[in-house]
């Protein structure tokens, strides 16, 4: 009797909520059904008058099909707050572009410079660093180029008209002039790169700036060999350019080494056989390199011969250039936000 | 410098392409900027035969001549003004389409005749400057056959050389690359450089005296007489052209020619100006002369100073001590290796010349022409240095030449040479070779590539028995030819060999080192965790140079004596060397207001000073801030905020911002702060001035901010500790007051804190009214071991207040 008393409200609930169309009515449904006062509520407060086998039955039918009632409002509560009017009053236009705060933008030479650091210290390399001005000394004199040198003419150089008590001063041309400092103070064997800022005073084109990164990697130790160089160019650009690198070395001339040479790395573009970006030579020149000149070991007071080592200079702006495609290397001193915040 | 590939193809015997020849050169020996077949302009220009000549019937002046070309399908019909033509000849036919320096030939209507093409005079094909008639061919030419082949310098190539300091007094010359070809192709260099000897015979009418011998080596001088100047032979002026000298006469041009083939600058003088002319000095130098049996004497000294000499290219020179001059004992004639003197050099009427070939120092040309601005074919190679002993060898070629081209006869030779220079021995460690390129060159290789580049080896055995049953040989003494100043060292031998034998067979190799970490650059990676702030908190960042002009300063205000210098500048914008952050990010906002409305931009670099009258450089951070909205102080709370931002974000707690006393020049005293962290000062915030605005024409509000980096960083090194979380409530009181204008913000935070004791935790000033002096704060109290009762909250409230209203004269409002 009870037992089919029950069953009949979850029946009345089901009929029932099918026409409810909105949460008051689907409130006074669950008052009607569940509320303290309802009939549902009226039984279970009646159980305890039942006989006990009866009551533990009835009981656990009672309570899950309270249960039972609960999930179908709750679930026609979800409903509800799907397609109902108060939905309807609070959709928006999600298309309308959000509140943003914008993130600021690195300039591409950090980029770059940050990939070249990451990649070096991984391989052991100890960032150096040295000033901006620099003596005539380390800047030519150690590096085996004294005054009236020829090759010093292969470097114009903004000198200062201030001095360091007697000797001259310039803006540094090349991050070269750290490794006489470096070595001055380090024994090898020793491993570093020197990222950092250079000038010359050159004409300004598309691939000229008289300000400009360069980032050197010295290598010292006792049997460094051309191979070396070779190896530790082609695992970095490797890596930085994500696709396999290979090197190709031509003869050339630096005073600080000896041998010297100018530095390809198989075009990015086409791999090495031939296309438009690399003008058809299958190479991209990069830089200067070369085993250490023995005249720069004998200036930081290294013995004649008692170690070897090999040196490259880079242009960084050459291979954020060749990475993001830009075709003016003026642009990164530009300061013009329209090209810096495409990074 | 250019080559003419003809050249040295006759000059080594290669049977290789130039193409081939710039691609071997290229990878061993150095670097080919340009390749070009020479006469390429004169593509389109054929041979044609004159079958017809008819006289045109509306001009008199001009003549139509039929050509047979094979180029077009029939015969051409050309106008032609030139009255040198003739039925039969062969002449430069420039077809429709072709492009001359003149432009590109068309067909054309000349007074009512038709014209399909162009007979060509010398100047029109770029050949010289005459136009005096059409330029005849040889009769052998063939009909439709590019016209190239029959002139000068036909189907050669100009080979251009990036010629690099190390080898410029052996490969500016076609021998010297002539040789490297040689070498290149393993084959013995068949020009025979070592038979120039010169003859012994002795000048009876030319002495020669080296009155400073550091400064000239040597000094070769040979009188040749019956000498006729004329006009060189087109196979001389050819090469001249091809290598871009412009011919001038024939005893000119064979001291280039030489010049050009061997790489020794030579000068010719006329006798008669050799022989004393002068009038200064006449008592006691010409005296000194006519004692002797010589007619004409040279004399190299150093000029006196203010001595004064008129160069050939009519530039009057005063010199000093320090420049060398050759002279005729009275009057200077030529400033040493680099330009001779007017009045000495050869004219139509010369008869008989002195010629000379010296060595000088490098160091001093060089310094001599970069003093006086010249530059010269002669001073370009003497100013790096050149083998002494070449000198003979062009002295031997130039008469051999002028022999042939000018008639002369030579009368006799003085040969100064104070300080005989001989080929050297450097010993080449066979071990360390293969060791420092990383691959093992076979022995043989190794010394015939020695060999062939002129270098006489000979073998030495290990000194230890042991050692001797390890090799055979330990090294090889190497013996260099002068003209090889370069090779001293044994590092030198080891280049040469690894780039003849080819650098691309090294193969790549891993280090093999101990695992050690590398030292951590703490500032790079500082300044790393900086940029990931600020570009977090919006900020751009820029690169700026490290300069700036006069200009600026004008409109900054700061003060020169601050700054360092260029000596040498690229223009007034870049005269002084960054000693203020600030300069070009002010430029940076200018430029970008006229794209943007609002700019948050950055930059770390250096700047540089002078401390203690030295350079010194500092790494700093620079900020700049223009809101979109800005106004009155909103920009600068805003910037304050972002330096704030920052500094917490390095735990930076005790940080201070007060008033300066002495503002910068470019900031509006009155908004501008002091950063200080523990008592050190860290930088900068403030507003630049309306002035300093104006000048750079920037009209908005602009915040600036700068910190010291290292500074910053040195700050920055506190420790981390984890604060326990306070389970109690935070209870908040606000107090709303009028404030007095002298009254800061900080003052009163102080006085809350100090008053409320250690139950404050926290004050915010959440509300200002700027105009009405208002301010509200709101006071955070907890405790760490209770929920405070609200008694204990107001009685640190009834402390505060009275204390706010009678310490700081400050009206709080109920």
């Amino acid at each position: 009797m009870l037992k089919s008393k029950i069953e009949e409200i979850k029946k009345q609930v089901l009929e029932e909520i099918e026409k409810v169309k909105n949460s008051d009515a689907l409130f006074d449904l669950e008052k009607k059904y569940l509320g303290r006062k309802s009939e549902f509520v009226g039984f279970l407060k009646n159980l305890k008058n039942l006989a006990p086998e009866e009551r533990k039955q009835i009981g656990e039918l009672a309570n899950k099909t309270k249960l039972e009632i609960l999930d179908i409002i709750n679930g026609k509560k979800a409903d509800l707050s799907k397609t109902g009017p108060s939905a309807e009053k609070e959709k928006i236009d999600v298309t309308i572009p959000g509140n943003k705060k914008g993130v600021g933008h690195l300039n591409p030479i950090s980029i770059v410079r940050r990939d070249i650091e990451d990649i070096f210290t991984g391989m052991g390399f100890e960032i150096a660093d040295g000033p901006e001005i620099e003596t005539e000394f380390y800047n030519f004199d150690a590096l085996n180029m004294p005054k009236d040198h020829p090759a010093r003419e292969m470097q114009e150089t903004f000198w200062l008209k201030n001095k360091k008590g007697k000797e001259n001063l310039a803006m540094r041309t090349q991050t070269s002039a750290v490794q006489a400092k470096y070595m001055e103070k380090h024994k090898p064997p020793l491993r570093i790169i020197v990222p950092g800022k250079c000038f010359r005073r050159d004409g300004s084109d598309a691939t000229h700036d008289n300000t400009f990164y360069q980032f050197e990697a010295l290598i010292v130790g006792e049997n460094i060999n051309v191979g070396h160089l070779k190896q530790v160019a082609e695992d970095f650009f490797s890596q930085f350019f994500g696709q396999e690198i290979k090197v190709r070395l031509r003869p050339s001339y630096f005073p600080f080494t000896e041998p010297s040479f100018e530095f390809d790395i198989s075009c990015t573009v086409c791999g090495g056989t031939g296309c438009k970006a690399c003008k058809y030579n299958k190479c991209l020149e990069l830089g200067g390199a070369g085993m250490v000149n023995q005249n720069v070991f004998e200036a930081v007071g290294y013995k004649r011969n008692a170690y070897t080592g090999f040196a490259w200079g880079f242009g960084l702006e050459r291979l954020a250039m060749m990475k993001y495609k830009i075709d003016d290397c003026r642009l990164f001193h530009s300061g013009d936000l329209r090209f810096i915040r495409q990074f | 410098m250019k080559y003419s590939y003809n050249w040295l193809k006759e000059l080594s015997d290669t049977k290789l392409s130039p193409e081939k020849a710039a691609e071997l050169l290229t990878m061993h020996s150095f670097e080919i900027e340009g390749l070009e077949k020479n006469n390429a302009s004169l593509d389109g220009v054929v041979v044609g035969e004159i079958l017809e000549i008819t006289k045109h019937p509306n001009a008199d002046k001009l003549q139509i001549a039929t050509v047979e070309t094979r180029h077009a399908s029939s015969r051409l019909q050309i106008v032609c003004g030139a009255p040198n033509i003739a039925v039969g000849q062969k002449v430069p036919v420039a077809v429709v389409g072709t492009k001359l320096s003149g432009g590109e030939i068309k067909e054309a209507e000349i007074r009512g005749v038709k014209s399909f093409g162009m007979l060509c005079a010398e100047d029109e094909l770029g050949l010289g400057e005459s136009h005096a008639g059409i330029l005849i061919l040889d009769k052998k030419a063939k009909v439709g056959e590019p016209v190239a082949k029959y002139l000068g310098g036909a189907d050669d190539s100009v080979l251009e050389i990036k010629v690099l300091p190390d080898r410029a007094h052996d490969i500016l010359s076609h021998v010297g690359v002539a040789r490297e070809l040689s070498v290149l192709e393993k084959k013995k260099f068949s020009y025979a450089f070592n038979e120039l000897i010169l003859p012994t015979k002795k000048s009876q009418k030319l002495k020669v005296e080296i009155k400073d011998k550091d400064l000239c080596k040597r000094y070769v001088g040979v009188v040749m007489e019956n000498i006729t100047i004329k006009e060189s032979p087109r196979w001389l002026k050819d090469r001249l052209e091809i290598c871009g000298l412009r011919p001038i006469n024939n005893v000119v041009d064979a001291t280039n020619y030489v010049m050009l083939e061997l790489g020794q600058p030579l000068h010719a003088f006329d006798m008669e100006k050799v022989s004393s002319q002068g009038t200064r000095n006449k008592e006691q130098e010409t005296n000194k002369l006519q004692n002797s049996k010589f007619k004409a004497q040279i004399i190299v000294r150093r000029a006196k100073n203010n001595e004064m000499l008129t160069l050939l290219d009519d530039s009057k020179i005063k010199l000093n001590e320090s420049n060398l001059l050759i002279t005729n004992g009275d009057d200077a004639l030529a400033l040493a290796g680099i330009m001779g003197g007017k009045d000495s050099g050869i004219s139509e009427n010369t008869k008989t010349i002195v010629l000379e070939a010296a060595s000088f120092d490098a160091v001093n040309i060089r310094r001599t022409r970069t003093v006086l601005g010249l530059n010269t074919d002669s001073s370009y190679r003497f100013e790096k240095d050149l083998d002494p002993n070449l000198t003979e060898k062009a002295m031997v070629r130039v008469i051999d030449i002028l022999e042939h081209i000018a008639g002369g006869k030579i009368e006799g030779i003085a040969d100064i040479y104070p300080k005989k220079i001989s080929p050297w021995t450097v010993r080449l460690d066979l071990e360390y070779a293969n060791q420092l390129l990383g691959e093992n060159v076979p022995l043989k290789e190794l010394v015939s590539i020695l060999n062939l580049l002129g270098i006489h080896t000979k073998y030495q055995i290990p000194a230890s028995p042991a050692g001797r049953q390890n090799t055979k040989y330990s090294a090889i003494a190497c013996t260099i030819p002068t003209y090889r100043l370069d090779l001293r060292t044994q590092e030198d031998l080891i280049e040469d060999i690894g780039r003849i034998w080819g650098y691309e067979k090294i193969v790549p190799r891993p280090m093999i080192a101990e695992v050690l970490p590398a030292k951590l650059n703490e500032q790079v990676f500082f300044e790393r965790i900086i940029q990931d702030k600020l570009t977090g908190l919006g900020f751009d960042e820029m690169y700026n140079y490290s300069f700036y002009g006069a200009d600026d300063l004008k409109k900054t205000g700061f003060s020169e004596s601050e700054h360092l210098e260029l000596a040498n500048p690229m223009n007034p914008d870049q005269q002084f060397v960054r000693a203020k952050m600030t300069v070009n990010i002010l430029k940076n906002v200018r430029e970008n207001l006229k794209n943007f409305s609002c700019i948050s931009i950055f930059e770390i670099g250096k700047r540089y000073m002078l401390k203690n009258g030295e350079p010194a450089e500092e790494r700093n951070l620079i900020l700049a801030k223009v809101l979109e909205k800005d106004s009155n102080s909103e920009t600068f709370y805003n910037l304050k905020g972002t330096t704030e931002d920052l500094l917490e974000a390095f735990n930076i707690k005790n940080t201070q911002f007060l008033e300066i006393e002495k503002s910068s020049t470019i900031l509006n005293p009155g908004r501008s702060a002091k950063i200080v962290v523990g008592g050190k000062a860290v930088g900068f915030v403030g507003e630049v001035s309306q002035m300093v605005c104006a000048n750079y024409k920037i009209s908005k509000h602009l915040a600036i901010a700068e910190i010291n980096l290292e500074v910053l960083r040195d700050v920055a090194k506190n420790t981390l500790e984890y604060q326990p979380i306070n389970k109690f409530p935070v209870v908040s009181r606000d107090i709303s007051m009028i404030v007095p204008k002298d009254i800061k913000y900080a003052q009163i935070e102080t006085l809350v804190k100090k008053t409320g004791g250690e139950l404050v935790n926290n004050i915010l000033l959440f509300d200002r009214f700027e105009a009405k002096n208002s301010m509200a704060i709101r006071i955070e109290m907890s405790a760490k071991d209770r929920t405070l009762e609200s008694a204990e909250i107001d009685a640190v409230m009834e402390k505060i207040i009275p204390r706010l209203k009678n310490d700081l004269s400050v009206e709080v409002r109920k």
